[in-house]
């Protein structure tokens, strides 16, 4: 039995295509029936399947393009937000397909395998507590992301307002907080982008033992458990 | 997880077993966890590949691959061993290899092809009621429809397309432009084919099918350096790094060979432990200068006084005081300094002129061929003048004479070096010399002598055919005379100490350079001393800085002087090793026709793109620079006072450069008129060339007819990285937002050129269609209209090889092409098929012309032994003689596709070759059938070799070669034995069975063969050295003499003062006007500084500096370098935003504030992507540039001659180059940082 609001929101993700136009009606009403998602998420869905599906359709595209495929920060690709540039992400890759191929399914697709559309698609034929289990554990991702969609009045908000429902977790605070402490890819202040970028000024005191402050904080850095990208492509 | 309940906490057993004498022990503790660590390393397997980004390395890495995903890379250690006493290669990589695998799954690579929408809709609309090319044409007819995705480059608004649609539109509007303007002005910019060379193949040969016009790159990135075609006929050749190793003096010069060739920099390190010395010259203080035993640190940009100085140090202590043995023997031998120079009178007064030759004498010397092209020399043995072997007129037209032994028509002789002693010199005449160091820019020093230095030379009186009495003197003595060294025969200018303000002593360098005169001398003398002891392993390790300026000939040339002065050049060791990019493609010759698609057609339409740019991105339009301004003083008669450009098109029509596009009507339609006409080819266009009702496209950049149309841009980041004037690019080329903010000439009344027409108006938008094809978002694809996704350099089978190391390395697909992207291999190959269903809408069997130029390397370098420009009447247009040949082309395009995909008859039928020989090559043609296997399918490409596949154009490349397929390197030393009349092909016998293939380099990177292609060998006694075919095999350099040719006579080069070597302050580009600098105006803090962009540390080699790896390194978004000097007088404390500008345009960055820079200049180091963290300009109002925001390239005359032996074009060999260096900006914090993060145009989203 296929869970219709997970693959729903899986194809809602999806690059808009004339074909995924004229099925938003039923995307929308699979999303505004689902009584797991709060009623006003719910509105919000509709309106979103309701503007993919009559939107122009190169405006919807276009707007796809910019949102998911050129800005780093809002990156369908899972890991790019777990992992980053870090050598993890290749292993990690790795133990999903085996997580899907122990499901009984072979990825299909030219899509990494931490697309979210593609784990949202194998996540609706899992039992319902595995699903919510492993949308648990992306809760702070996606919570970021969806935050990140609100700043930029983007109904594609609601999808992840939604996802973090129906993982009926609450996501570590501080996780997201972390990653929305690094600024977005269209940032605004210049503080924010002198806290990332600036090095530690490099003293030489009396003190022969003191050690350099730059490698103490590359050494913080690295010590660190798992890096997040530091993005700041526009 | 928790192995809490397997693991002993309280306790240790007693009765643990003990081995090794106790220092091992077992335990029974659960070791289930260690697989964590086990399972973390695990891998399905291991590939080779590199990374393909003209990056020298070249080095082996291994690619971990698990279930289909890339997890890493690590460096390979298994590279063939170097012969005893050497140390080994490995291991080889950098941080910045290492990060490579960073892109494969970056949030930053292109995933499925990119179209602008704006152009999508259109397309769309139109394809619902038309064929495809009636569809482009309907867009490329509404001005409005063309607006709306020509004015919004670079503004975002993409969608995705499928691969059958993207290529499509490209198929339609290539076939619409040939059809319409001429299949010329599709255009594809691709650089360094060696870092991937089928890729590059790729698209060069579906172009070269087209017909299309494959833009050069060496001389465009200016890392071609002219002084080496100038010196020895070859386009760059260099010591492998290994042989730093044997130098016994070695000198960097402006390389910093830590930082960016950080994979050979060990041998550099190891060489020292040997107890070599090293000297590094670098005007900041670089990771290099650290490793130099003195660091001499000259101003940037007056390299060449320093070269000339120590020239006049060696010459006066090696040549003149005392002859070293070795030096005279060499310089005899080798050089052109015994030839001899007419004595030029004009005014009164003497200036070198043309080399004698065979032909100004009674009975021409004996010499039937090509006599105008045959030097003369005294010659002590028979006491005549006589024609040596060797000079290029005995390359062409006869055989067995053109070699370097110590003949003349069969004699012995041994050739007079200087005319000096009593005896051997008629008079002492004062010759003129221009001298140009009295006039700088900027804060350049001037040394005030004057401009015409007269100094005396012994001359000898000699008789010519033509009854005339005219005196000559040896290019020995005139070098000398121009390095100012006094040799007792009176006169000015002349000096014999060293501490004398006279110019080229050390102390009037010590003035330009600021290097103290003392180091000056100390260094020529150890690098002179070590040379002549050990036969001339002093080596100079040169960096392509140097070659960035104007005048980068000058400090080339100094510097190559002094080598040739010590017998360094061809000896292991020594040499002159300039290190640029992957610029030696070692399989060259297997590599050209499948790259041209020579196989089916001939000759293939090169363009130099410098040329090509400055006319097209319309940067003619704001010369600043006056041909007048770089005269010699000492010119010979002539109008030599029109614009640059002006030069460029009469280079043009004399066949000296290229054209791009060629004629100004359609090759495919000339061609029809010509047959309706009954006429020939050749004869019908020189016709209507005379009778102006043809006309060639150079005359006219700006007319609509002669635009590039289309463009490819692949395995390059044009934009973001290597496009000088990058505002001249957005404003005129691409016609959207730009920051230019001076005005053109025609604005600002200046000087207008007489060859070149003006339009009132410039035109912007000149492309139709602008293609990239990356696997990042690169700054290139952001402005593009289509952006197709290629596969990165862990997903494709291609080859790379590099100048540093004498191994061919491939790469190789690890896994497949990530998301929806292809090879490049793929993708080109993609667009033939769907272009030869497309174009029969519009094309069939056409008959395209091709502008050919003079060639070097072809009998057509001996065309013009005179300047005559046939337009202005001083001879008549003869195809391939006073002007470029014209030459019938047929183009099958519904054929296309297939011959793309198989090799073509013409090998069989013309054989193979290059660099002026060709042999026969019908055996390895017949392997390929047998190792490729041939085509099956009906039609033209029934029965040939099948190239389908990436790896089968690899085996063609790999069996063609004689680098790579002994049997072809033996018919190829054979084949150089007939000109030369000497045995070659021992240096590659033994070799005969060797068959390098695909496979075997996976294996292992595998040392390439000796061929006649280089003149370094591949052997177990020496390493890979330049020129030591020619010292030791007695083959002649490609020259006008066949020697190193120090003295330069070709009427352009005596006309900008260039015959032989000078210190020539940088170039005034008058960037910084009043109009511009309104913080002069208004009083606030500034600096003008000179700026210059160097390679880092931090950026993906010189093209990509995105990797979030390596920025994190850095301090991210762009920065620039700065002194402490200057940063004080802008108010300027480090990290602070600042704005560069000048007319030009602007960019933004950090500031640096260091100690390590010069003061005057300032630093930014190359390829700094506009698309990360670059703030919006102040002063341009759009988000500020790039490097080359501020930069804009100008030609230099002397660039452009042509059909003159050494001096004739070759692709990448010789022509205009894009110098950046002479420029000054502006410098001033940044008032506000304004992020531009609103969207340009505001899309209504789907949700709203």
């Amino acid at each position: 039995m296929m869970d219709r609001t997970l693959k729903a929101l899986s194809l809602t993700l999806s690059y808009p295509s004339a074909e995924l136009q004229g099925a938003m009606p039923e995307i929308g009403a699979v999303l505004g029936a689902d009584p797991r998602i709060a009623p006003d998420t719910r509105a919000a869905l509709q309106a979103l399947a309701d503007g993919l599906g009559r939107g122009d359709l190169f405006d919807v595209q276009e707007s796809y393009v910019m949102l998911f495929d050129r800005s780093r920060t809002l990156s369908l690709n899972l890991f790019e937000h777990v992992h980053g540039e870090s050598r993890d992400r290749g292993g990690a890759m790795v133990s999903l397909i085996e997580t899907y191929r122990g499901g009984g399914f072979e990825p299909a697709t030219s899509e990494l395998p931490d697309h979210l559309p593609v784990l949202l698609e194998f996540l609706a034929s899992r039992p319902a507590s595995e699903a919510r289990e492993t949308l648990a554990d992306a809760a702070h991702i996606l919570d970021a992301l969806g935050v990140r969609l609100v700043r930029r009045e983007s109904g594609y908000a609601a999808v992840f307002e939604a996802l973090k429902q129906l993982s009926g977790a609450k996501a570590d605070a501080e996780a997201v907080a972390e990653m929305l402490a690094h600024p977005d890819d269209d940032p605004t202040d210049l503080a924010a982008l002198d806290a990332v970028w600036e090095e530690t000024e490099v003293t030489f005191g009396p003190d022969p033992n003191a050690g350099c402050p730059q490698v103490r904080d590359m050494l913080a850095q690295m010590d660190k458990p798992a890096p997040n990208p530091m993005n700041r492509s526009a | 997880m928790s192995h809490l309940l397997d693991k002993l906490n309280f306790f240790q057993s007693k009765e643990l077993e003990q081995f090794s004498d106790g220092w091992g022990q077992t335990t029974r503790e659960n070791r289930d966890w260690e697989d964590t660590y086990r399972n973390r390393w695990r891998h399905d397997k291991i590939v080779r590949s590199t990374h393909g980004v003209n990056c020298t390395g070249s080095c082996s890495w291994k690619i971990y691959v698990k279930s289909g995903i890339v997890t890493w890379e690590t460096q390979q250690t298994d590279y063939p061993r170097t012969r005893a006493g050497l140390p080994n290669h490995e291991p080889r990589g950098c941080a910045r290899g290492a990060s490579y695998s960073w892109y494969l799954y970056s949030a930053n690579r292109v995933k499925n092809p990119l179209i602008r929408g704006a152009l999508m809709r259109a397309w769309r609309k139109m394809r619902e009621t038309m064929t495809p090319v009636a569809a482009w044409a309907a867009i490329q007819s509404d001005p409005i429809l063309r607006a709306s995705y020509t004015k919004t480059r670079g503004k975002g608004g993409f969608v995705r397309a499928s691969w059958d649609e993207a290529t499509e539109i490209v198929a339609a509007a290539n076939a619409y432009t040939a059809k319409t303007y001429g299949p010329d002005r599709v255009f594809g910019f691709s650089p360094i084919p060696a870092m991937s060379m089928v890729s590059y193949a790729a698209g060069s040969r579906y172009l070269s099918l087209l017909g299309g016009t494959c833009m050069s790159f060496y001389d465009w990135y200016c890392d071609l350096p002219p002084a080496s075609p100038q010196t020895w006929g070859e386009q760059t050749d260099v010591p492998e790094s290994a042989d730093w190793y044997n130098a016994g003096f070695l000198m960097l010069w402006g390389s910093n060979v830590p930082q960016t060739r950080t994979p050979d920099a060990h041998f550099y390190t190891e060489v020292r432990y040997r107890g070599t010395k090293s000297a590094v010259v670098s005007p900041d203080y670089s990771e290099a200068a650290k490793f130099g035993d003195i660091w001499l640190n000259p101003q940037a940009g007056t390299d060449a006084a320093l070269a000339m100085a120590m020239g006049h140090v060696i010459l006066r202590d090696y040549h003149l005081d005392r002859q070293a043995e070795y030096f005279e023997e060499y310089a005899r031998k080798y050089t052109d300094m015994p030839m001899l120079v007419r004595l030029d009178e004009k005014d009164g007064h003497f200036v070198p002129g043309r080399m004698l030759r065979a032909e100004d004498f009674d009975d021409k010397l004996g010499e039937t061929n090509n006599p105008d092209w045959k030097t003369v020399a005294y010659d002590e043995a028979s006491g005549q003048i006589v024609a040596p072997n060797g000079s290029i007129g005995f390359r062409w037209g006869e055989e067995g004479s053109w070699n370097l032994e110590e003949r003349a028509k069969g004699s012995e002789t041994k050739l007079r070096l200087s005319q000096i002693l009593d005896g051997d010199h008629d008079e002492v005449i004062g010759v003129d010399f221009p001298y140009f160091g009295g006039a700088a820019t900027g804060d350049f020093v001037k040394c005030d002598h004057p401009e015409v230095l007269t100094r005396n030379i012994p001359a000898r009186r000699v008789t010519l055919a033509d009854g005339k009495e005219v005196l000559v003197a040896t290019v020995f003595d005139l070098f000398c005379g121009n390095y100012g060294l006094d040799r007792g025969l009176g006169g000015g200018w002349v000096s014999k100490d060293f501490n004398d303000d006279s110019p080229y002593t050390p102390a009037w360098a010590e003035k330009i350079t600021g290097v103290a005169r003392e180091k000056i001398i100390a260094v020529a003398r150890e690098f002179a001393g070590n040379a002549e002891k050990t036969r001339g392993k002093s080596m100079v390790i040169l960096g392509a800085g140097l070659n960035h300026w104007y005048h980068m000939d000058m400090a080339y040339r100094g510097i190559i002087n002094m080598l040739v002065m010590c017998g360094c050049i061809g000896q292991e060791g020594g040499g002159w090793s300039h290190y640029v990019g992957q610029e030696k493609l070692r399989p060259q010759t297997g590599w050209q026709p499948l790259a041209f698609a020579l196989d089916w057609n001939r000759p293939p339409r090169h363009m130099n793109s410098t040329s090509a740019w400055y006319a097209h991105t319309d940067q003619w339009r704001y010369e600043t620079l006056s041909a007048g301004e770089i005269l010699s003083p000492t010119a010979p008669e002539g109008d030599w006072d029109i614009s640059l450009i002006d030069y460029n098109i009469r280079a043009e029509r004399m066949g000296w450069l290229p054209s791009a596009p060629q004629l100004k009507t359609n090759p495919l339609e000339v061609s029809k008129k010509a047959k309706a006409a009954g006429k020939d080819i050749p004869t019908f266009v020189a016709e209507q060339l005379k009778s102006g009702d043809l006309q060639m496209s150079c005359e006219d950049p700006d007319a609509p007819e002669n635009w590039p149309r289309n463009l490819f841009v692949w395995r390059s980041n044009l934009l973001g990285s290597s496009g000088k004037g990058h505002e001249y690019f957005l404003k005129h080329l691409l016609g959207t937002d730009h920051g230019v903010m001076g005005k053109d000439l025609g604005e600002e009344g200046g000087v207008m050129p007489i060859e070149a027409v003006w339009h009132d108006e410039a035109p912007k938008g000149k492309l139709d269609l602008l293609v990239t094809i990356d696997f990042r978002m690169s700054t290139t694809c952001v402005y593009s209209d289509i952006v197709l996704p290629t596969a990165s350099w862990y997903e494709k089978d291609d080859l790379n090889t590099s100048d540093m190391h004498p191994f061919i390395h491939p790469l190789q697909a690890a896994v497949d092409p990530a998301y929806e992207s292809r090879s490049d291999w793929e993708i080109f190959k993609s667009i033939a098929r769907k272009f030869s269903e497309v174009a029969p809408e519009v094309l069939g069997v056409e008959t395209d012309i091709v502008q050919l130029p003079l060639l070097h390397d072809t009998p057509g370098e001996l065309a013009q032994a005179h300047v005559k420009d046939w337009k202005k009447g001083e001879c008549d247009l003869i195809p391939g003689k006073t002007a470029p040949n014209y030459i019938a082309v047929e183009r099958d395009y519904p054929n296309l596709y297939k011959k793309f995909t198989s090799v073509g008859p013409l090998l069989e039928k013309l054989g193979n070759g290059g660099k002026g020989i060709t042999w026969d090559t019908k055996v390895e043609v017949g392997h390929l059938r047998d190792l490729n296997g041939v085509v099956q399918d009906e039609g033209v490409s029934k029965g040939h070799a099948k190239l389908e596949t990436a790896i089968d154009a690899a085996e063609m490349i790999l069996m063609l070669a004689p680098e790579t397929n002994g049997e072809v390197a033996v018919k190829a030393w054979e084949e150089l034995e007939k000109p030369t009349g000497r045995h070659h092909a021992h240096l590659a016998e033994g070799a005969h069975h060797t068959k390098i293939r695909f496979r075997d380099i996976a294996a292992q990177p595998r040392k390439i063969i000796s061929s006649p292609t280089w003149s370094g060998i591949e052997s177990e006694d020496v390493c890979y050295n330049a020129g030591y075919t020619n010292v030791h095999e007695l083959i002649p350099w490609r020259t006008l003499t066949g020697r190193q040719q120090i003295y330069q006579d070709h009427l352009w080069m005596r006309a900008f003062g260039e015959g032989f070597v000078s210190y020539r302050p940088p170039v005034d580009l008058k960037t910084i006007t009043a109009a511009v600098n309104n913080d002069a105006a208004e009083g606030s803090p500034h600096v003008v500084l000179n700026f210059i962009t160097p390679h880092q540390k931090w950026g993906i080699h010189s093209t990509y500096t995105d990797n979030l790896l390596m920025l994190t390194l850095n301090r991210g978004g762009p920065v620039v370098w700065m002194s402490e000097v200057d940063a004080q007088k802008a108010g300027l404390v480090d990290n602070d935003w600042v704005e560069a500008y000048n007319i030009n345009g602007a960019l933004t960055a950090r500031v640096v504030v260091s100690q390590r820079i010069k003061q005057g200049t300032l630093f930014m180091y190359h390829a700094q992507e506009k698309i990360v963290n670059t703030p919006g300009s102040e002063k341009t109002g759009h988000r500020g540039g790039i490097h080359n925001s501020v930069t804009r390239t100008t030609l230099k005359p002397t660039h452009m001659i042509g059909g003159y032996a050494q001096l004739s074009y070759g692709f990448n060999y010789y022509g205009t180059v894009g110098s950046n260096r002479d420029e000054f900006v502006i410098v001033r914090k940044m008032k506000k940082v304004d992020w531009l993060d609103t969207p340009a145009t505001r899309k209504v989203e789907a949700a709203e």
